[in-house]
């Protein structure tokens, strides 16, 4: 990390049960965290946290125009920042022009209705809508 | 003539049949080599996931989890992971052995145990025993997916979580390395507790360091989950990768076998023959000896 060539970029490792989807030296790295966004760049205090459903946005990866920006959809999983390293572990981590804008907006209206009785049914299907609602925004943004 | 000519088809079918072995023994190799590569590709996270834990671990919160409790097993579930192809060896007979073995202990404990199967193999071979099987998946060929499994450890959660079930037991065949798979038997649920042990003292060093969003119980409620989904993830590959290597064996040794198969039908071939046309000559001369007489 202490290559002077690095200076001033934070390290984004995303990682899915089923592979290491991305790693990348990039500027900075915006995180949906389970109840807000939060930036990380260079020299970020180490944390570790939640993550809720939405977009990772890295910007300005390196060998790329300084203001490019990648974004990857994310539903849930956790986030640990520490030595200007940012991890991502989470269950699925789709590129967010890949995401299927007729196919989100299907699942939406599926999670919502769905039938819920009793509070534990109703709160997971607030959480599927949630997840359904930030995939249905991810796949808006890019059309 | 007529045994010579068995012999030689006899040998020309043993060779067909070595053609198809070693194809298969090909493509067993393939398959392995990319199931091999996913299996290594899944293990970061297993690992960032342990890393976690372990800061966690550091930091004191209190293990109590309804995951980790372990409750006496009034209901068991067992999960078996075979595959949907046979010609592996003893790939598939040795999990079901494995996994009657164990379906037997809970029957002498009189615990009602609720089977799940994966793969036709074992499917059959249990029904044939007589085994009462609740689910069947038989969709997970060398290339289990994540989002296949998630959905099978999602129910298995809740289950546990609601108390349908006490314990979950896997019956799979663990890949050591190349040359040693063995059948065996997983406790998933409960959990084993996060293990504390490596690195402690440095883990409770960078632990300090770490702000967690939004607290340390809540990310090791939620993580909890997560570690048995990749720990079951982990099982079904396991499971596959294991099978392209008892596959690749079995042809392997297949092979090997026809030739030498082959080697001997020739020899027996050849002396058939050597045998046929002394005789024959044997008889001409007979023939010239009576003439001349």
């Amino acid at each position: 990390m202490a290559d002077p060539k690095q200076a001033g970029t934070v390290r984004c490792v995303i990682v899915t049960p089923e592979q290491t989807s991305l790693d990348t030296q990039a500027r900075s790295v915006s995180l949906p965290l389970f109840d807000g966004l939060r930036g990380v760049a260079h020299g970020h205090s180490p944390f570790i946290g939640r993550l809720g459903a939405g977009e990772v946005r890295i910007v300005g990866e390196q060998g790329g125009p300084a203001d490019a920006v990648r974004r990857l959809f994310v539903e849930g999983g956790f986030v640990e920042v520490a030595h200007d390293e940012v991890t991502v572990i989470t269950q699925r981590a789709v590129p967010a022009e890949k995401v299927d804008l007729a196919a989100a907006r299907a699942e939406f209206d599926k999670v919502s209705s769905m039938r819920a009785t009793g509070d534990e049914e109703i709160a997971a299907r607030f959480r599927a809508q949630q997840a359904a609602r930030a995939l249905v925004r991810a796949a808006e943004r890019r059309g | 003539m007529a045994k010579a000519r068995a012999l030689d088809r006899r040998r020309k079918s043993v060779k067909n049949i070595r053609k198809i072995t070693r194809t298969m023994e090909l493509i067993a190799t393939a398959r392995f080599k990319k199931a091999m590569d996913r299996s290594v590709a899944a293990r970061d996270y297993t690992r960032q996931l342990a890393k976690i834990l372990e800061n966690i671990g550091g930091v004191g919160a209190d293990a109590a989890h309804p995951l980790l409790e372990s409750r006496p097993t009034k209901k068991a579930a067992v999960l078996v992971l075979t595959g949907n192809r046979g010609l592996c060896g003893g790939y598939n007979s040795n999990i079901v052995r494995q996994s009657v073995a164990l379906l037997g202990q809970w029957r002498s404990e009189q615990v009602p145990a609720r089977v799940s199967v994966s793969g036709k193999r074992g499917i059959s071979a249990l029904r044939f025993r007589g085994v009462d099987i609740a689910e069947r998946y038989s969709q997970f060929e060398d290339k289990p997916e994540f989002a296949a499994v998630a959905p099978i450890g999602q129910a298995y959660l809740d289950a546990y979580t609601s108390g349908a079930i006490d314990r979950l037991d896997v019956v799979y065949t663990k890949f050591h390395s190349i040359a040693k798979q063995e059948a065996v038997t997983e406790t998933l649920l409960p959990l084993a507790p996060p293990q504390a042990g490596g690195g402690a003292v440095k883990g409770k060093l960078a632990s300090d360091e770490y702000d967690f969003y939004p607290s340390a119980e809540s990310i090791l409620e939620e993580i909890l989950p997560a570690s048995f989904l990749s720990r079951l993830f982990k099982c079904f590959l396991d499971a596959a990768v294991s099978e392209q290597v008892a596959r690749m064996v079995a042809m392997k040794a297949a092979t090997e076998n026809a030739g030498g198969l082959i080697k001997s039908l020739s020899r027996q071939y050849n002396r058939a023959r050597q045998s046929q046309i002394t005789g024959e000559i044997m008889e001409i001369l007979g023939g010239v000896e009576a003439l001349k007489k």
